[in-house]
């Protein structure tokens, strides 16, 4: 049992990691500019597919394919931002909408364009087992918890350290005081959608080697990333990183007592029941008017 | 929409066409089948649409919803020799009275964490269909679902079980739904509505119960859902997990949206172009979702009003009338 726990925690902290991600796009979204994007799922996939794309056509290393999905998944950020979501702005209720709609347009561009088939992609670091104890894992499950926990620590930095930082949270708290004082609000959310986009580009290309990268990987990252920062609190950064985490274990653990089926229920039972005892999430703030 | 007497006359023609499709289209099944198939997505699209388009509130769960009033309707027909129009009642006050349950907590929730929780809600009720495999049959769900028995009417026997009489039953069944939403929109509760949607503390400062409202209106759209929903069931003869995903409730809501959130006619519409759009694009098979993809992404940006505000526009544009009307433009005028 112990043993089982343990392969629980590891799978669990991994793919917690990559709701992590996502959850910290979506919040850095919706902090500052108030989009609940949910295309930020198909996002994560077409980062595994350029990902992919750049690593078998192109340069055959993958750590420069992952940088270079992470820009491309950037510009496509920068041209959604400006082509819909800005023009959306103030109106939930479309944006909503609109980001549905980006759905079905990346899901089924990419299926046309790479096929509704999974794609492989083969490297060194799934190959290669790390034994602990009886269990072993690949080390690809220590490469995504290392390299998001070291690109969630340059996030966080990033936010407190930096001007830009400063002033993207200085926005997400308040965003006509952040102007006030001197902030370019179309600057903050270009930063934030980019940023966003280039994390979910990280997420899918992480996890596409592992678990193969095909056309729907990135609905239950969203659903989950989506819990994450509701479970979380709405905006509250910290909650999305501890949400996420929180989410991957909890849900990774709860397959030892129930069946693998009722996964996904679980996460989500546990979202309701922290939207009614706790609409401001477990780390938020009640902001008038929100919950 | 029906204002004037040209609009009037308008949903006669289509109501008398409608009406007649049997005989019109009696060497074309696939054209009934499409239109059936429209019909079963319409009534959902009109649960939505009050929802969305009349009280300004997103499910993304609907089909869940759907999936209740399916699953009810086929287990009471298939396991307890239930009637065709008893069981889809009781389908419908089932998928309703679930609506009620989980509305009491959850509509005290604004803005994206309703939204949110309807999504969490929608994708529950998927993992029991789908994995419930002594209830509901498990992800190959409930094979031979019945249709109505024959009606007689004295002068002609009407067989539900072919495809030119269930169409006259879907019909019915639609044209039901249409009049529960025009009741329901010209009524002072529709009006009610409406206020919450342009400004909901407005709203409850003018002394409309805004939770009451609500929750009535969502108990009333999810009863619609599960209508649709036990339809399909009918009409596919098998009550399948799969009809009622969360694709299929993103695509309910892009659906309504496309025919134009806030019309009477816009789930008719919508629905329509939704069945009917894969058929003429045919020509460019893997691309034709994209297209219907970016179409909706340019509505949203250019068109928000929908097929039916472009129709109503170009319309008053004819007559030189007043170029604004319509549930959601009338948002931008003073009360």
């Amino acid at each position: 049992m112990a043993q089982a726990l343990l392969e629980q925690i590891i799978n669990g902290t991994m793919m917690g990691s990559i709701y992590m991600l996502v959850a910290l796009g979506m919040v850095l979204i919706y902090g500052v500019m108030h989009v609940l994007n949910f295309a930020h799922g198909v996002l994560f996939m077409v980062g595994g597919y350029v990902c992919h794309f750049f690593f078998t056509q192109v340069l055959d290393s993958y750590l420069l394919a992952i940088l270079g999905s992470m820009a491309v998944l950037s510009i496509i950020g920068l041209a959604l931002e400006r082509g819909v979501f800005r023009r959306l702005r103030d109106n939930l209720r479309m944006q909503v909408i609109a980001s549905l709609g980006l759905i079905l347009v990346i899901q089924n561009g990419v299926i046309a364009i790479w096929g509704p088939n999974a794609l492989q992609m083969r490297i060194t670091t799934t190959d290669i087992r790390v034994p602990i104890g009886e269990l072993s894992f690949t080390l690809q499950h220590f490469l995504i918890i290392g390299t998001v926990g070291v690109t969630v620590t340059a996030i966080w930095l990033f936010l407190t350290r930096t001007r830009i930082g400063t002033a993207l949270r200085a926005t997400s708290q308040n965003a006509e005081a952040a102007q006030v004082v001197g902030i370019d609000a179309n600057r903050m959310y270009v930063a934030s959608f980019l940023i966003g986009c280039a994390l979910a580009a990280l997420g899918g290309a992480l996890l596409g080697p592992l678990f193969l990268i095909f056309p729907t990987m990135g609905d239950l990252p969203l659903l989950k990333g989506l819990a994450a920062i509701i479970i979380g609190g709405m905006g509250s950064i910290p909650g999305a990183i501890i949400g996420g985490l929180g989410i991957g274990i909890v849900e990774a653990v709860s397959t030892l007592y129930i069946p693998t089926d009722f996964r996904d229920t679980v996460v989500f039972a546990a979202l309701i029941a922290v939207l009614l005892l706790r609409p401001q999430g477990l780390f938020g703030v009640r902001v008038r008017g929100e919950a | 929409m029906t204002a004037g007497r040209a609009g009037r006359l308008a949903v006669a023609v289509v109501a008398l066409l409608a009406l007649a499709a049997p005989f019109l289209l009696a060497d074309q099944p696939y054209f009934l089948h499409v239109l059936i198939l429209t019909m079963t997505f319409a009534i959902p699209a009109i649960g939505l649409n009050l929802l969305l388009g009349y009280t300004g509130l997103v499910s993304l769960g609907h089909m869940g919803f759907a999936g209740v009033g399916a699953y009810t309707t086929a287990l009471l027909m298939m396991d307890h020799g239930w009637s065709a129009v008893p069981a889809m009642a009781a389908g419908a006050a089932a998928a309703g009275a679930l609506g009620v349950l989980i509305g009491i907590p959850c509509l005290r929730l604004r803005s994206h964490f309703f939204i949110i929780v309807t999504l969490a809600v929608g994708m529950i009720l998927f993992a029991l269909f789908n994995n419930l495999d002594g209830i509901t049959g498990g992800a190959e769900g409930l094979p031979g679902v019945p249709r109505p028995g024959p009606l007689d009417l004295g002068f002609m026997v009407i067989d539900f079980r072919r495809l030119g009489g269930f169409y006259w039953f879907a019909l019915v069944v639609t044209l039901f739904a249409l009049l529960v939403q025009y009741l329901i929109v010209r009524s002072d509760f529709g009006r009610s509505l409406a206020a919450i949607r342009q400004d909901e503390i407005l709203a409850a400062a003018r002394g409309v119960n805004v939770f009451a409202h609500k929750l009535a209106i969502f108990g009333i759209s999810t009863a619609l859902a599960g209508l649709g929903g036990a339809l399909k069931v009918m009409f596919l003869r098998v009550a399948a997990p799969l009809s009622f995903e969360l694709l299929e409730s993103i695509n309910l809501v892009l659906l309504t949206i496309v025919g134009g959130a806030g019309y009477l006619a816009g789930p008719i519409i919508g629905a329509l172009v939704y069945v009917a759009i894969p058929e003429i694009l045919r020509f460019a098979d893997a691309w034709r979702l994209v297209l219907f993809g970016v179409i909706l992404v340019a509505m949203t940006l250019f068109a928000p009003r929908g097929l039916s505000g472009m129709i109503e526009a170009g319309w008053r544009r004819l007559r030189r009338g007043p170029a604004v009307t319509g549930e959601e433009a009338a948002d931008g005028r003073p009360a």
